[in-house]
């Protein structure tokens, strides 16, 4: 008996496939169009998700940041005149860059030196995450875990051994939270407790005197007004000149390059904002609005003045008016007033984009857990119809099967040709769906917020979305091909041969 | 058409090797070759135990009524089955102890298949489904494109290489099967009704192909057919009947009639 000498075994080059394959995609096109348009669409639906959290979580940040740094006027405020609590400081330090001004001004107020307050910082970062994450719990849990207790009083609390128990007890019985701390961490952070009382106390006391300073010099240099809060306004506006120089003298750190500048304009800006405010209380300036607008002077408001001071024709006529009316114009002229509506509109959008990305998920490249599970469910019923066309087609294909096996065809070819048939259409599907689902999501998204923030997108995070899901799009095909791909390879070649 | 010696035909029919004296060997040959299915609960006995030895070069016809086990046993010499007891040799190579891999070597080298229904490739073209097996046999892309122009000029579609099934008539459909059968030189061919769905003429073009086949290039022919013309030019008839040989005959211990048409 012989032995079958295989000198080379029976396969096809990768072109050959290939060539094999679009050809076989060519002739049923439009059976292989249905399947790239249900890709698309899932591929879509995948991509605008994806594209939409990216955005909304990058413009969310962005609008942190200019709501944050349009606020310095109210921040230094405060902070001049109030030493904070323990809990603001505690939060503050945690989220400030190491190195930053506030870092260096807290580690001055405190006296600590490098080491000292490294590790300051680092008992604050745990501590903000405890902060954090019983703030993330409904009050129902709150109270189970912790009673009523908040602040840094949580951890006096759980300082307790009888509460300490409590809450680990609560911790288990409740399988939905997640506290990211090992019960030695913990233990270790409550012992820290006093030497963390220390330090802060050390901090107020600091920062009382330097509040007590700043009282002082603002009562010596501006006598004329009526209380301290009317000083602090009035001197804000100096904020890059001698009052700076006052603020940097009792222990503040503030920067003379950016901060000061920025301060001293929001400053300015919130005075004439408000003389503005004021300026529609006499009625000659509100019948002008009031022409403008075509209704009755009483009705006029701030809303209308601003949305006609932007334009410089008006503002002119506007400061005109005001003159009339015998209110003090000094300093005032029409492109000020209009860069001033300028800037509301600016805040306005600012918060609205605040509101609306309130909801800007944690998690996974921004995604929700019920997005999540919504994605995953459409993928899964996009895949099982995939999976369903393509046992069509390989029922179809029933006899081409059996004929490339009797030519030599292994089965493992067989599977590998209607993979590869169903992964080129996934490409193509995925490449569509994520361009649609990419710019639907744009369009959404700029509709949305306004054209101001084009600049906060993501671009290349929508990019790198856009190829994961080209990526999902391929991998979903090729898995649901596996199932009919795998029946189309056991088929026997007998079924070709029908001798009746 | 060649004629054996009665001495030869019993020791072929016996499975014994033929005399030194004979030019031909035996290509396939099955011992005791019986095939059970089970379906169902149901046990068909498809082949009860088949002894033949075909010779090489030779061109053998294979009737029967349907449900005879005539498909089954085309199956098992054609490599694309096993069978449940007995052996099939096929090139001296006992199929039943083959792998997948190389049970597919086999039928892409050394068997050739034709249909009944053609059953070429209907988005490949005519030069392409030639050369589709000489690709699983692993020859280089322009040989293969050579040699696949030399086979359908050898069965007259010189000119139509790049024509799809679906521009080709049935006659010239299986013209282009039977060129793709010979891809990789087969020592077997196999095939199944390959008139059946052909008008007159057409039909016999094919067997005429297949007769110069057989005569000029040795290729050995087994024929499953109703076509009495088939029957007319081959060496050996074969009648199965309820799985198993109902009569062996050479070509000239049997009476053949063809019909016309008025002379034609």
């Amino acid at each position: 008996m012989k032995v079958i000498n295989i000198d080379n075994q029976p396969w096809l080059s990768m072109p050959r496939t290939m060539k094999i394959t679009t050809d076989g995609i060519r002739y049923r096109l439009f059976r292989a169009s249905v399947t790239v348009a249900v890709i698309t669409v899932a591929v879509a639906f995948l991509m605008n998700i994806l594209a939409e959290s990216l955005i909304k979580r990058a413009i969310a940040a962005n609008t942190r940041e200019r709501i944050l740094k349009t606020q310095l006027n109210s921040i230094w405020a405060s902070k001049l005149t109030s030493p904070g609590s323990p809990e603001s400081i505690i939060i503050e330090t945690a989220t400030t860059e190491k190195g930053s001004d506030l870092y260096k001004e807290t580690q001055a107020f405190a006296k600590f030196d490098d080491a000292a307050m490294e590790d300051f910082q680092e008992l604050t970062k745990d501590i903000n995450y405890i902060f954090n994450f019983f703030e993330s719990l409904d009050y129902a849990k709150r109270r189970d875990l912790v009673h009523t207790s908040e602040g840094v009083d949580i951890l006096r609390y759980l300082s307790d051994p009888e509460n300490n128990k409590t809450f680990y007890i609560g911790l288990s019985r409740y399988k939905s939270i997640h506290f990211d701390m090992e019960k030695e961490e913990l233990d270790a952070i409550l012992a820290k407790i006093p030497q963390l009382d220390a330090s802060i106390n050390a901090i107020l006391a600091a920062r009382r005197e330097a509040n007590a300073k700043i009282t002082e010099i603002l009562r010596r240099d501006y006598p004329n007004a009526n209380n301290d809060a009317e000083r602090l306004a009035m001197a804000l506006p100096n904020a890059d000149k001698e009052f700076g120089d006052s603020i940097r003298s009792v222990g503040f750190v503030f920067d003379k390059e950016t901060v000061a500048p920025e301060l001293a304009r929001q400053a300015q800006r919130l005075q004439d904002t408000t003389r503005m405010k004021n300026s529609i209380k006499d009625r000659p300036v509100r019948q002008l609005i009031a022409q403008e607008a075509n209704i009755l002077p009483a009705d006029v408001n701030a809303v209308l003045m601003w949305n006609f001071l932007n334009d410089k024709d008006f503002a002119e006529k506007y400061l005109v008016k005001m003159a009339d009316s015998g209110q003090n114009i000094e300093g005032l002229s029409a492109e000020l007033l209009v860069d001033l509506a300028k800037g509301r509109k600016e805040a306005e959008a600012l918060e609205r984009a605040e509101r609306l990305t309130m909801d800007a998920g944690r998690g996974f490249m921004g995604l929700g857990e019920r997005l999540a599970w919504l994605l995953f469910v459409s993928l899964l019923v996009c895949g099982i119809g995939i999976t369903n066309a393509m046992m069509m087609s390989v029922t179809e294909r029933f006899t081409e099967i059996a004929t490339l096996k009797c030519l030599g065809a292994l089965d493992g070819f067989i599977m590998i040709m209607f993979v590869l048939e169903s992964c080129f259409m996934g490409v193509v599907g995925g490449t569509i769906g994520a361009i649609i689902g990419a710019l639907i999501g744009l369009g959404r998204m700029l509709s949305a917020f306004g054209v101001n923030f084009i600049s906060a997108i993501p671009f290349l995070d929508v990019l790198g979305g856009m190829l994961i899901s080209v990526i999902l799009g391929t991998l979903l095909a090729a898995v649901a091909a596996v199932l009919p791909s795998w029946k189309a390879a056991r088929l026997a070649p007998m079924e070709a041969m029908r001798v009746e | 058409m060649k004629t054996h010696t009665m001495a030869e035909n019993i020791a072929t029919e016996q499975g014994q090797s033929p005399d030194k004296n004979a030019e031909k060997r035996i290509i396939i040959r099955t011992v005791g070759l019986k095939k059970t299915y089970m379906m169902k609960d149901v046990l068909t006995q498809a082949l009860r135990g088949v002894d033949v030895a075909i010779d090489q070069g030779e061109f053998i016809s294979v009737m029967g009524p349907s449900g005879s086990g005539k498909s089954t046993f085309f199956n098992m010499i054609g490599a694309l089955d096993s069978p449940t007891v007995g052996r099939v040799f096929i090139d001296e190579v006992d199929v039943a102890q083959l792998t997948a891999e190389e049970l597919a070597y086999l039928r892409c080298h050394k068997i050739g298949y034709i249909f009944q229904s053609y059953n070429l490739i209907k988005y490949m073209t005519a030069l392409e489904n030639v050369t589709t097996p000489m690709a699983f046999g692993g020859v280089l892309a322009d040989e293969a494109r050579e040699r696949g122009m030399e086979i359908l000029d050898l069965v007259g579609l010189k000119d139509r290489w790049h024509h799809r099934p679906i521009e080709m008539s049935g006659g010239q459909q299986q013209r282009v099967a039977i060129a793709r059968s010979l891809a990789n030189n087969p020592s077997v061919l196999l095939c199944d009704e390959p008139t059946a769905n052909l008008d007159v003429n057409t039909g016999q073009e094919i067997i005429d192909i297949l007769v110069r086949l057989n005569t000029e290039k040795g290729v050995t022919i087994i024929c499953a057919t109703h076509d009495h013309r088939m029957m007319n030019i081959c060496d050996r008839l074969m009648w199965i009947r309820d799985g198993q040989i109902d009569r062996i005959a050479n070509r000239d211990e049997v009476h053949i009639e063809l019909a016309s048409i008025d002379g034609e």
